[in-house]
């Protein structure tokens, strides 16, 4: 089923791309593209973290890099209740539905044999406890081994070494893996690929400071997410800047959509069909920014790349205290002149959820009005159309009260 | 009380009680209790760890006065995030987050004694009490000698009949983690002297035999209820229990936060450590030394790190011939009325499988 909806994807993708040669089509058959190549049968298939493990040096190697999670959870926003009952295969076999359901999604496909092969499954710490557990049960059920790049919740100079000493240890693995040493000077390239996409990527970013917004705000999003899966390799770069110019050429046509109102993305975004893209748009409001697309990380420093790549892992806003998730929430309310906050708070999500009421709070003294909006990025089981048109529009209503 | 020493809450059995008190503090685990968790809803997620949820209302409740300091640990995401609203809208004094690593390597152990280094220094700082080698060489020897003489009273569980009631030591074991070493050591000593006839040398099998191996248990409700049930409970493989009084520090070592670092990361596992298969091996290990019929495995709710491990520990286990019971638990332990009756069933399957 995996392989077939990818199939799917990556010909669809590329024959609208023929038609309409748009950016996001390019990210969707490129994507497929790479889920594919995990189940070609001489592949040496990595298991990782798209989002959080540095990709740049899994791009250093002749591996197939594979995330589950993102592999498992696109299928939902075609088919969500098909995804609802291989989620219910995990079910059965005792995975309790207080679980994240990326992960009994993912668990629900590799009981039904959808999954690809592995040769190493990687993970990091952060963002959550789910996914590391999650990597190390399914590693179990593969007979193969599960490392986990311990992310600290602290940043000091010991930390820096402890991830950048681990990042060493995976490479020499990756070596046995991959069949090949690590060639420096490709991972030099990989880091300069990667900081001249950063570079493609702040430009992107400031798109949103236009108003209004050129672009979708729910694309930025997951391209935030998903888009770190090209880390290292040219294709990242070439990707920003084909998003940049179809936005500067949208906003020179003044084809952009009307904009009342301004709201910060926080969180995730669902995978499985949704109103709510529906709902915003018909009050005229606008994602325009989201905490998981701004650029935390600096420039990694190709002469130092460990250090550099685990550097990139311990700025990320998800790891250590919410100090360091909240700094990056205001700064952006302010930037982007925000009208709003919205908390996508899916249901399993718990390290993102629970910091809630601190945000609120901070937002509060800003007044700014903030909205926890209660769903599941996969399960549609626990989706509610209708209380997510009640809470978006009471929330339009309290965002134009203020303005 | 004038002169007593000011009392640092803790969490988790990664916390090291040694060092808080060389820096002169009373150590105590934190339990929520009884503790209603409706308060805490309003200040993080619903759907979250009860044991977390408890401890946070009571720190909402004014229930948490009596602390000076409160250490949290990287235990989890629900722990993580305890602190994060603990350090806002609790007035403790000194605020804690200790790094523990989730791995065991040598470069992790190494991590993990520079933390306890600068969680030495804070404290000091802090309390105004530095910490010296002296004082906590001195802590480390008299926590290692209750771990000892717990795990005397715990090696004396594994003859046959049960010596003593498991409710009862599971009970004793938990007034340790609360109260000052020296006089809990010298109760132990008169505990164990008091107890340790109840040994038969040659005794017959006796009641059906129960593992209890979870995550947060710090009240004897299920105890209570397996020993209702007609079982006993062998041993405890909890992080209130085993885990917390296992494995010794090195105590002549050159640098005792390396000594402490290995000793924390190479106790018994629970589920946030990496090494799924070395945890299934460990509760393996202990099934036989306790000659035991069947495990009841128990994990709070919202715990993904326990939930998660849950179907793969019970199918490997019952692959192996192990009977296991799966209990969900809501910490409070509320439902205690469906949790007999699952408990009696098993107990019975249990006694059946010995026919």
């Amino acid at each position: 089923m995996l392989k077939s909806f990818y199939e799917q994807m990556k010909k669809l993708s590329e024959e609208e791309f023929q038609r309409r040669p748009r950016g996001w089509l390019m990210f969707g058959a490129q994507l497929a593209s790479i889920m594919l190549e995990a189940f070609e049968e001489d592949a040496k298939v990595v298991w990782t973290t798209y989002y959080t493990f540095p990709m740049e040096l899994l791009a250093a190697f002749d591996v197939a890099p594979f995330d589950f999670e993102v592999a498992c959870n696109l299928p939902p926003g075609l088919d969500p209740k098909g995804c609802a009952d291989i989620m219910a295969e995990a079910e059965a076999r005792g995975y309790s539905v207080d679980l994240c359901s990326f992960h009994r999604l993912a668990l629900g496909c590799y009981f039904l044999g959808y999954l690809p092969k592995a040769d190493l499954l990687l993970t990091t710490s952060h963002f959550c406890d789910g996914k590391t557990k999650t990597n190390q049960i399914l590693a179990q059920y593969y007979g193969k081994e599960a490392i986990m790049l311990d992310v600290p919740n602290e940043f000091s100079k010991e930390s820096v070494a402890y991830v950048s000493g681990q990042l060493q240890t995976i490479a020499h693995k990756l070596e046995e893996v991959s069949g090949h040493r690590l060639d420096l000077d490709r991972l030099g390239e990989c880091i300069r690929a990667s900081n001249r996409a950063r570079a493609a990527y702040a430009r992107l970013a400031e798109m949103g400071k236009a108003k209004p917004f050129p672009w979708d705000g729910f694309r930025l999003c997951l391209l935030s997410i998903v888009g770190n899966t090209f880390s290292g390799t040219p294709f990242q770069e070439q990707l920003y800047r084909k998003i940049i110019d179809e936005c500067q050429q949208r906003m020179a046509e003044g084809k952009v959509a009307p904009e009342e109102f301004r709201v910060l993305w926080l969180a995730w975004v669902p995978a499985q069909p949704t109103n709510i893209n529906e709902i915003l748009r018909t009050n005229k409001v606008s994602i325009v920014m989201a905490e998981l697309a701004r650029i935390y990380w600096d420039e990694i420093d190709e002469k130092h790349p460990f250090e550099g790549m685990a550097l990139r892992c311990l700025k990320n806003p998800y790891v250590g205290s919410v100090e360091q998730r909240l700094t990056g929430v205001l700064q952006l309310a302010e930037e982007y002149a925000i009208d709003g906050v919205v908390h996508f708070s899916s249901t399993a999500c718990r390290h993102a959820n629970a910091s809630f009421r601190i945000i609120e709070d901070a937002l509060a003294k800003r007044n700014v009005p903030f909205l926890v909006l209660e769903g599941d990025m996969s399960d549609m089981r626990r989706y509610s159309a209708e209380r997510t048109r009640s809470f978006l529009e009471t929330f339009t209503e309290v965002m134009a009260a203020r303005k | 009380m004038k002169n007593a020493k000011p009392k640092i809450g803790w969490l988790c059995a990664f916390a090291p009680e040694e060092i808080a008190m060389a820096a002169g503090l009373l150590p105590m685990r934190l339990s929520g209790g009884g503790e209603s968790t409706a308060v805490a809803d309003a200040y993080i997620y619903s759907n979250l760890c009860p044991y977390v949820k408890s401890i946070l209302a009571l720190g909402l409740n004014g229930k948490a006065k009596h602390l000076d300091g409160i250490v949290f640990v990287r235990s989890c995401d629900g722990m993580r995030r305890l602190c994060d609203v603990w350090r806002s809208y609790i007035g403790t004094r000194f605020v804690y987050m200790l790094e523990v690593p989730k791995n065991r390597d040598e470069a992790a152990v190494e991590y993990f004694a520079s933390q306890l280094r600068k969680f030495a220094r804070a404290l000091g700082q802090e309390f105004g009490k530095e910490i010296t080698l002296e004082s906590l060489n001195q802590a480390i020897k008299i926590t290692d000698q209750v771990r000892r003489q717990m795990q005397r009273i715990y090696h004396i569980q594994c003859n046959l009949p049960l010596p003593l009631s498991g409710s009862e030591v599971f009970q004793l074991g938990l007034e340790g983690m609360h109260t000052e070493k020296k006089s809990f050591a010298a109760k132990l000593k008169r505990y164990y002297s008091d107890n340790k006839s109840s040994v038969k040398p040659h005794g017959k099998e006796g009641k059906v035999r129960v593992l209890v191996s979870g995550n947060v248990v710090d009240r004897s409700d299920l105890f209570n209820i397996i020993e209702a049930a007609g079982a006993d409970v062998a041993a405890a493989d909890l992080c209130t229990a085993l885990r917390y009084f296992e494995r010794t520090v090195d105590e002549d070592s050159d640098d005792p936060y390396l000594a402490l670092a290995r000793r924390y990361l190479g106790k018994r596992r629970c589920a946030r450590m990496t090494g799924l298969n070395e945890r299934l091996a460990e509760v393996k290990e202990l099934v036989k030394t306790y000659a035991v019929d069947g495990v009841v495995y128990t994990s709070v709710k919202f715990c993904d790190q326990h939930l998660a491990d849950a179907p793969y520990f019970v199918e490997k286990l019952k692959d192996e011939g192990v009977a296991v019971l799966f209990l969900e638990n809501d910490y409070t332990w509320a439902d205690r009325g469906q949790l007999r009756t699952r408990v009696e069933a098993f107990v019975e399957i249990l006694g059946n499988r010995r026919r």
